[in-house]
């Protein structure tokens, strides 16, 4: 199985600028959370969707589709039964539209994230964090957290594997039984993440990681019409949510 | 000319601890030289390294003193950054070496923080990559690289910044025998390029080629001379907690001084010396034993999509010792994890007493086949050794008495007497142990273990082993998945050699090592005092067999 979520490609996607990428991704993430009414956000999943294909990670999208379907399906139960205030377990449409609008608008978090790490290299989010004022060590830290997530699949499903064979199962008893079932999994998993954790923090510092010298950087990102193009059309959309949310036509109609 | 290393008195006590890791060392290192430093766990070898590279005192806490220089000018108030780029550090954890997307990213890492000019970067690149064998591998993404090439790469990032001195600590211990072989290879083309290298490792025959072998004995030099010398001493070896030479061992166990490092020249003084091996008409074979597990036409596809395993079938006796060998990738994991039913067979069956594992509920499983894993850290997460040796019976649903009396009985078979004691400060070859009992505590009738003796220091493989041999003489079966020829041919009664996800060779270890078709397969290289005894025209698989046909008169 491959883990990694980087897509390699050369779509035009993948050719933009790194900074281009994250600006756009924030400028989308942004006209999602603006307006609540489903039909508002229609569009823009459109335009996700049509994005994830051309950047050729709608695969990594089917991949993930349980996570979708669970988000989805968790969010509008949820809401439908809790949104009507001092009356709950009592489904309400309004909650329901609620839920609908929210579970779009996660799905759509995760997509917009899932594309962004498709098309982008770890160092050129690096890069991007640093060009847009992050202090190199923290955006290039924050990017080690990506190289690690699929260390660690690995390593739980071993751990997984090791204590079933101890006879550990997950099935059985109440919740918080199960719950506590997660204890021998979770230990091995944490103790080895600080481990290795530590080793990195050592290999890093050993190829001068922070060390205070002055630093060049091999990626050379020139930004072309393509940013432009792109730049553009996040623009737009921005400010047309942005029009949405300010004239209320974004907000939910309830009824 | 100045030495490229050179550590004068230096000690280092780290903060907390009661006892100096390294106490008054001197040592020098000259230039284009290899040094191989060995000695047991705890004996301050990793020490060594750190504080060459000055991740102790700097990043992990400790106090030192004496002087460290480093191409005659003192280290000794560096910090590692400053230092990145002059020495070089890998080690044994290679996935926490690499941090980019890809190859070529991972290359310039090193460069980027240390102001190399971008213009220079590719030339760099590609000459690192030549010298470790991964010309081509420019766009890879390293985390679909096996574990050898993963530490050649993690070797070229360091390479690219072009260091005087290379410290390896334990590069191999993770590796199969071919990833192993792959990295010692370019160790010898960049020694020969003139690179100075200190390299810690467990084998004594990569030591053999060294310059300057250095013996650590609780933190102080117990020998630091050419290899010749110091491997020719058996008590010295063993004291230090290194497993001597077989070559060293027979000559030792036979009273004869000054044994050769090459082979053939041993043969011929045990030639001149002892005349022909008396080797008995009937050698000692295993019992035939009543059979305990079957496999039948196996097969796994794993979702990826490849077959891990093609019809494979095979039938294990009970009480027998078997040892699974093959090479990464061959299917031995696939098909060991067959037998507790952590894996589903895609075809065929597997039965134990006659009965389907895939049907059968995991607490009977669990008590049929123990399987331990490979690392002891995948698994123990209690906060003392009794609490972890109880979670399996725990599982079991017994009660407190029954829980109780099986902690006892498998702590005392591992020999962990301390109950209480933490089990994350225990040493790696107790944790391994404590992985044992804690599977022992479920009383399995079968003992599957995944490379038991990875990591470990002479003296504790020599415990685990000793170990599963009580185990099996007191009637229990036990697989041994392992990469290790001399564990292959001192232990166990059978052997199954997988290739490509089939069972390529099922029988006696006498006939294994000799067996002439089997020469591209690592596993089946002999141990040395098997290669021995075949030029004096007999197949020994230990050294005191080899010792006790010598000495009889012949």
């Amino acid at each position: 199985m491959r883990l990694s979520p980087y897509v390699p490609a050369t779509t035009p996607l993948h050719r933009l600028h790194p900074v281009t990428k994250v600006a756009g991704f924030l400028a989308l993430v942004v006209a999602a959370f603006l307006v609540d009414r489903p039909l508002c956000l229609l569009p823009l999943a459109a335009g996700v969707t049509a994005l994830l294909a051309l950047g050729r990670a709608l695969a990594r999208i089917r991949q993930l589709r349980l996570m979708f379907v669970l988000v989805t399906v968790v969010t509008v139960v949820i809401w439908t039964f809790f949104y009507q205030r001092g009356a709950p377990l009592h489904p309400s449409a309004a909650g329901f539209q609620f839920g609908v609008a929210t579970a779009i608008r996660l799905d759509l978090f995760l997509a917009m994230s899932l594309l962004l790490l498709a098309v982008a290299r770890v160092e050129e989010l690096a890069y991007a964090f640093a060009r847009l004022g992050v202090p190199y060590v923290v955006g290039f830290t924050l990017t080690l957290a990506f190289r690690l997530v699929p260390v660690f699949i690995d390593a739980s499903i071993t751990i997984l594997e090791a204590q079933r064979c101890r006879g550990l199962e997950f099935g059985r008893g109440g919740p918080l039984v199960r719950l506590r079932r997660f204890v021998p999994v979770l230990v091995p998993v944490f103790i080895g993440a600080l481990r290795r954790a530590d080793h990195m923090a050592m290999a890093l510092e050993l190829r001068g990681f922070n060390s205070g010298r002055p630093r060049t950087t091999f990626l050379r990102a020139r930004a072309g019409w393509r940013d432009a193009v792109a730049a553009t059309l996040a623009f737009a959309t921005v400010t047309t949510y942005v029009t949405l949310w300010a004239s209320g036509a974004g907000a939910l109609v309830l009824p | 000319m100045s030495a490229a290393v050179e550590l004068l008195g230096f000690t280092c006590t780290y903060d907390g601890a009661t006892r100096a890791a390294l106490a008054g060392v001197d040592l020098a290192v000259p230039r284009g030289a290899l040094v191989v430093v060995m000695g047991r766990s705890g004996a301050g070898k990793s020490t060594l390294a750190r504080c060459l590279a000055r991740i102790v005192p700097c990043f992990v806490r400790g106090v030192v003193s004496g002087d460290l220089r480093l191409g005659g000018a003192t280290i000794a108030d560096r910090r590692p950054g400053e230092l990145a780029g002059a020495v070089g550090m890998v080690f044994q954890d290679f996935e926490a070496q690499l941090f980019s997307s890809d190859v070529t990213q991972e290359l310039v890492f090193g460069l980027e923080q240390t102001g190399v000019p971008p213009g220079e970067m590719r030339a760099r690149v590609h000459a690192a990559l030549a010298a470790v064998g991964l010309a081509g591998f420019e766009d890879r993404d390293p985390a679909t690289l096996s574990g050898g090439e993963k530490q050649r790469l993690a070797i070229a990032g360091l390479l690219a910044m072009r260091p005087a001195v290379m410290v390896l600590d334990e590069p191999t211990t993770d590796l199969d025998p071919q990833g192993r072989a792959d990295v010692l290879r370019v160790l010898a083309a960049l020694r020969a390029e003139g690179l100075t290298l200190v390299l810690i490792d467990h084998d004594p025959l990569t030591a053999a080629d060294a310059d300057l072998l250095v013996l650590l004995e609780d933190g102080r030099v117990a020998a630091a001379a050419p290899p010749a010398a110091v491997l020719a001493d058996v008590a010295a070896l063993e004291r230090a907690g290194v497993r001597p030479p077989d070559v060293s061992r027979v000559f030792a166990g036979l009273g004869l001084p000054a044994p050769p490092l090459d082979l053939d020249a041993a043969a011929d003084r045990l030639r001149a010396s002892c005349g022909p091996p008396a080797v008995p008409p009937v050698l000692p074979a295993a019992p035939p034993r009543p059979p305990l597990i079957a496999v039948q036409g196996l097969r796994h596809r794993y979702a990826a999509g490849r077959d891990a395993l093609r019809d494979v079938s095979v039938t294990i006796g009970r009480g027998e010792f078997v040892a699974l060998v093959g090479r990464n990738g061959s299917g031995k994991t696939t098909l060991a994890k067959h037998l507790n039913g952590l894996l589903r067979p895609t075809a065929g069956r597997v039965t134990i007493a006659g009965a389907d594992v895939a049907t059968m509920p995991l607490e009977d499983l669990a008590q049929r086949v123990g399987y331990v894993f490979q690392d002891p850290d995948h698994q123990l997460f209690a906060p003392s050794v009794e609490e972890e040796v109880a979670f399996g019976p725990r599982n079991l649903g017994l009660d407190g008495a029954a829980v109780e009396e099986r902690v006892t009985e498998a702590l005392a078979a591992v020999g962990l007497g301390d109950r209480t004691a933490d089990a994350f400060l225990l040493d790696k070859g107790a944790r391994q142990r404590l992985a044992v009992a804690s599977v022992l505590a479920l009383r399995p009738e079968v003992l599957v273990l995944d490379e038991p003796t990875t990591g470990l220091d002479a003296a504790e493989q020599a415990r685990m082993l000793g170990l599963l041999r009580r185990l099996h003489q007191a009637g229990r079966t036990i697989v041994v998945i392992t990469h290790t020829p001399w564990v292959v041919a001192e232990y166990a009664e059978r052997v199954l050699l997988l290739a490509d996800g089939r069972l390529r060779y099922d029988g006696g270890i006498r006939e294994f090592f000799g067996d002439p078709t089997l020469a591209d397969e690592p596993a089946a290289r002999p141990p040395d005092v098997t290669r021995l005894g075949r030029r004096l025209g007999c197949t020994p698989l230990t050294v005191d067999e080899l010792v006790s046909w010598l000495r009889s008169p012949g």
